[in-house]
């Protein structure tokens, strides 16, 4: 009746309601089970011991000191452990300097670009990735300027030494053959890759082109001989100038304010016919005229156009049945004119302290 | 192109003031660069407009006087020319010999050209005169070279004065140069000429080159007493290829490049040669000599009314267009078809718009002159498929962002740098044939050197702790163009604190942002030691793609800058400076920015952690041990990591301490005490044998 395998089970049973046991009373509780005077489990056991053989009291009497022994200590550490879990925490001053996190930031040319990428990805548009280095096909033939025409001199060129493969990666698509001329200038405009779009696939299109562009421009106050650029193209059966106006309307009003007007001026771009500078009311006075707008109330943000029907022409796209209207815009100018950094150079400084200002 | 406005109301009638004029221009399409007023005269006013290079022939007072005819609807006067009765345009009449003799040998590079002998005194030009130069920002010389210029400028028509005793022969040819020809033009250069040239030269030598300059031994001279007027129109290409050629630009060569009116060298001779006449500085030889076909035929363009709806979205009326184009000096013809409910014209286009070839180009002049502020807002109606980003932006973006949380500062730093910035990582960088300085000579092979310069530029503003990253594109020979991250960490990895928990960063800091990077970008990723010329020997990693199928690619680098490398470019090197560059493109060439994630069942058994601590050489890698441990364990080892290394006395000299925590655990059952035992000595095992480990 008493043996060994008896004080196994209790000792098992009682581990396992010490672990259950969470408050003093329950403790007191579970104490009074096991070694009560009158009820406990093993005052219970030592008073069977008498009906005993000698030897085996010996025995189960031995086991039965370890248990209590064990059981003792598990109440002991376990009383010890909730009295420290109720005992209060020692106060902390909590205007002490934390342990600050590092704080990150996004350039603000880049962070400007994406921010125009998302306005006219709401609008729909597909946004397009490419190459850097370009052929002169694609950077100036396809674009109406052949060579010899006096608008290569408006985008002054910066020519690599030696062909360059881009690859694959840069260019998209291999199987189109489009990537098979190698490289030999640093694109003047990111109007190059829509004519690798364009080269691709029919009508509809409706995407825009961001990236880095170069011009053999020295550094100054408002010039970089590298910059960054959005350019538009939509293209369609009924695509029209009033819907170029429209649509940079709605950018203007999206970017800068809903009130925000906008001014077409005709201009020249051998891609675009007609062609027409795009202003927006200046953010700074309104109107009013003031230093950023040189009195004038509006600031030029880019070029826009209807697609010139050679571009069509020469991406093999009928311009009779199709139209379409192209626009680009320069990021530094926007953030210069956004972020009221009166040099273009400090963009490219990456000075932290400007940075921070950006953070994010 | 400076106008003088008192100049122009010669021509054209402006009912408006100065300001408003330039207001009026520019919503014309003629760009105001500054309005300058003439001192002493308060209605006068010097008006700078942009002249875009589809209109050159608005690169004169009358040009532009056209457009404010258009602009008000007012009449257009042409200049009084006062010609001589004997010149008749379109038609060759040779002078009588000996007084001048042309050829022209390259009718097609010179399909007109024109000139006049006259008997001259060289003096100043009347004051009147001079002045409209300097207010035109041209400097007078003396009353003949003035009267070219002043014509120039009146009627967008170069010409050229020769002093005719010096023209050898009495004979000016229109020929390519010779192969190496010399001719030291007016500016004072000795010039050397090549075959692909055109000239004008006499008997002897080429004496100007055409369109672009004449030369100093021909120039016009106080002794001068008789002169050859020329006046042509050469083929802008050729005009502008030499002009390019020779890095000579002039008032002549920037109009030809862009085109003048074939029409104008007869017309505009005569003006030259009246107004000498008439301000008594010469008298005309008789006989003017006109080469070329001047009235040669002209374009015609066909122009849809219809497409002019369909191109600007709203409607222009026909009698409106007809209007602008006439105004403009196109002869529309297709007038009885005006009142059909879509008029078609066939345009003739005048000699001074070769601009316009197209139907568009119409298109934009009858916008332009209507105003663009006449159309209306719509927007595109289109059915288009559902729009993507090119999945590399969407990588970069999610990349960018990874490395802004971490707390790094973004940069945009030059695609071209200096070719020893280069050389570190690249010896043979791709080179750049016209760069604007040494600076600018290459295209990056690695994003880390303008990153580098950066950290340079803040360290050396007080700013010690450093974490900047540039995610852009570089160029290389074998890969191409590919977009790469570099990230450079200098300073601490946890800032100092009252507490005691800071920290300067150290390589692992940055191997675990590479880690971070391989994670987001769904690669395994991982570091072998290497050499490089930009990082410290021994300290530097090569960052490796492993492939599912055990190959590894290397992808970039990450390590220690090497003293030398920062040094050269003025960053202090008193406390570690950490880099690391991934070429994003090879590291994920597969990479889908949606992909979807099947997911894994959980474990649903517990897992069984095993501390081992051995002694290794010092200088065996922990990857071999790791790869040792994994070689030997059964596959129920889930994971292997250091979590201690120690070196000191206590161990033999030039070995290590190395703790490893090994966790074990099957998906379908409890492991048992039995089982990983048995694993756990194999692996000792196995770490004895290998690398003569022993067990502390």
């Amino acid at each position: 009746m008493l043996d060994i395998d008896a004080l196994t089970r209790l000792r098992d049973d009682f581990a396992d309601s010490l672990g259950k046991v969470s408050t003093a009373a329950d403790l007191q509780l579970l104490r009074d089970t096991v070694l009560g005077r009158k009820a406990g489990a093993i005052t219970a056991l030592y008073g069977t011991l008498g009906g005993l053989s000698t030897d085996r009291k010996r025995e189960v009497g031995r086991a039965l000191n370890e248990l209590k022994a064990f059981v003792e200590a598990g109440l002991d550490a376990r009383k010890t452990q909730l009295e420290a879990a109720s005992a209060p925490m020692p106060s902390a001053d909590l205007t002490l300097a934390p342990r600050p996190l590092p704080v990150g930031s996004r350039h603000p040319l880049n962070a400007m670009r994406e921010r125009i990428e998302r306005i006219f990805a709401r609008m729909g548009y597909e946004i397009l990735d490419g190459p850097e280095t370009e052929d002169d096909w694609h950077n100036f033939e396809a674009l109406n300027m052949p060579a010899d025409h006096p608008a290569r001199d408006t985008q002054d060129t910066l020519y690599l030494q030696q062909p360059f493969a881009q690859g694959t990666r840069a260019t998209g698509d291999a199987r189109s053959g489009v990537s098979l001329r190698p490289a030999t200038l640093l694109r003047t405009h990111t109007s190059a890759m829509q004519i690798r779009y364009m080269e691709r696939g029919a009508p509809p299109v409706r995407i825009i082109a961001p990236g880095r562009v170069y011009r053999r421009d020295n550094l100054d106050l408002t010039h970089t001989p590298m910059f960054q650029q959005v350019e538009a193209l939509v293209v369609g059966e009924d695509v029209t100038m009033a819907d170029l106006k429209g649509t940079l309307l709605g950018f203007a009003r999206e970017f800068f304010d809903q009130r925000t007007p906008i001014m077409f001026k005709p201009s020249f771009f051998p891609y675009t016919e007609p062609s027409a500078e795009v202003f927006v009311g200046c953010q700074s006075c309104f109107g009013s005229g003031c230093s950023m707008c040189k009195r004038t109330g509006w600031i030029e943000i880019g070029g826009s156009g209807m697609v010139h029907p050679s571009v069509f022409e020469a991406v093999g796209i009928d311009p009779e049945r199709y139209t379409g209207f192209a626009f680009g815009m320069g990021i530094e100018r926007l953030a210069l004119l956004a972020h009221r950094v009166d040099d273009i150079r400090a963009f490219y400084e990456n000075d932290l302290r400007l940075l921070e200002q950006f953070a994010s | 192109m400076k106008i003088l406005v008192s100049w122009l109301r010669e021509y054209v009638e402006v009912p408006v003031g100065t300001d408003q004029l330039a207001s009026d221009l520019m919503m014309r399409g003629f760009e105001v660069a500054s309005i300058e007023p003439v001192p002493g005269r308060p209605d006068d006013a010097v008006i700078d407009f942009e002249i875009t290079a589809n209109r050159p022939d608005c690169l004169s007072v009358f040009g532009m006087a056209r457009e404010v005819s258009v602009a008000y609807g007012t009449p257009l006067r042409m200049p009084d020319s006062a010609a001589p009765q004997d010149v008749a345009v379109g038609r060759v009449r040779p002078s009588p010999a000996p007084v001048l003799r042309v050829t022209v040998e390259r009718a097609d590079l010179c399909p007109v050209y024109c000139a006049a002998v006259m008997d001259v005194s060289i003096g100043p030009s009347p004051a009147w005169l001079a002045e409209r130069l300097v207010l035109s920002g041209v400097r007078p010389i003396n009353l003949i070279v003035d009267v070219t210029n002043y014509v120039l400028l009146e009627l967008n028509q170069p010409l050229h004065a020769f002093d005719h005793a010096t023209v050898g022969g009495a004979h000016l040819m229109v020929r390519t140069a010779r192969d190496g020809e010399p001719l030291t033009t007016l500016d004072g250069q000795e010039r050397t000429l090549s075959d692909d040239m055109l000239v004008i030269a006499d008997q002897h030598r080429a004496q100007a080159v055409a369109g672009v300059m004449g030369g100093a031994e021909t120039g016009i001279t106080p002794t001068t007493s008789t002169i050859v007027i020329e006046s042509a129109c050469f083929e802008p290409a050729q005009v502008r290829r030499t002009r390019r050629r020779l890095g000579l630009s002039t008032e002549a060569s920037y109009r030809f490049e862009r085109g003048t009116d074939p029409s104008m060298p007869a017309v505009a001779l005569r003006r030259a040669v009246a107004l000498i006449a008439d301000l008594g500085a010469g008298t005309a030889r008789p006989g003017v000599i006109v080469v070329g076909d001047a009235a040669r035929s002209a374009r015609r363009v066909s122009l849809r009314w219809a497409r002019i709806g369909r191109v600007l979205g709203m409607q222009v009326p026909a009698d409106e267009v007809e209007r602008i184009l006439t105004a403009l000096g196109f002869v529309l013809d297709g007038a009885e078809s005006r009142h059909a409910t879509s008029p078609v014209w066939e345009v003739t286009v005048p000699g001074w718009r070769g601009d316009v070839t197209r139907e568009e180009d119409l298109i934009e002049e009858v916008a332009r002159c209507a105003g663009y502020d006449r159309l209306p807002v719509t927007y595109p109606s289109m059915l288009a498929p559902p729009a993507r980003v090119a999945p590399r932006l969407v990588r970069d973006a999610r990349i960018r962002d990874l490395l802004v949380g971490a707390g790094f500062a973004e940069c945009v730093t030059f695609t071209f740098i200096e070719q020893r910035a280069a050389a570190p990582f690249d010896p043979a960088p791709i080179a750049i044939a016209n760069p604007l300085s040494e600076l600018f000579a290459v295209l990056r092979p690695s994003v880390l050197p303008g990153l580098i310069d950066a950290l340079s530029h803040n360290r050396r503003r007080e700013q010690r702790d450093l974490r900047l990253f540039e995610l852009g594109t570089r160029f290389t020979s074998a890969e191409g163009e590919t977009r790469s991250l570099a990230v450079g960490w200098t300073g601490a990895a946890a800032a100092e604190h009252w507490s005691g928990s800071g920290r300067a960063v150290d390589v692992y800091d940055v191997i675990g942002l590479v880690q971070r990077v391989a994670a987001a970008l769904h690669v395994r990723l991982d570091v072998e030691p290497t050499e490089h010329p930009a990082l410290v020997s021994g300290r530097a990693g090569r960052v490796v793609r492993v492939d599912a199928d055990g190959r590894r690619v290397p992808v970039g680098l990450v390590g220690d800058l090497a003293p030398t490398v920062a040094e050269a470019r003025g960053l202090p090197t008193s406390d570690p400076i950490i880099v690391a560059e991934v070429d994003l493109d090879l590291a994920a060439p597969d990479y889908d920015p949606d992909r979807t994630v099947i997911s894994q069942p959980l474990p649903r058994h517990p897992s069984v952690i095993r501390d081992l601590s051995i002694v290794v050489p010092a200088d065996l890698p922990a990857a071999r041990v790791r790869g040792t441990i994994h070689a030997a364990a059964p596959p129920t080892l889930v994971g292997v990591r250091e979590f201690d290394r120690y070196q000191g006395t206590a161990l033999p000299a030039g070995s290590v301490s190395l703790s490893l925590r090994l966790t074990f655990r099957a998906t379908e059952r409890t492991l048992t005490d039995g089982e990983v035992h048995a694993a756990t000595d194999a692996i000792v095992a196995a770490l004895v044998a290998e690398h003569g480990a022993a067990l502390r």
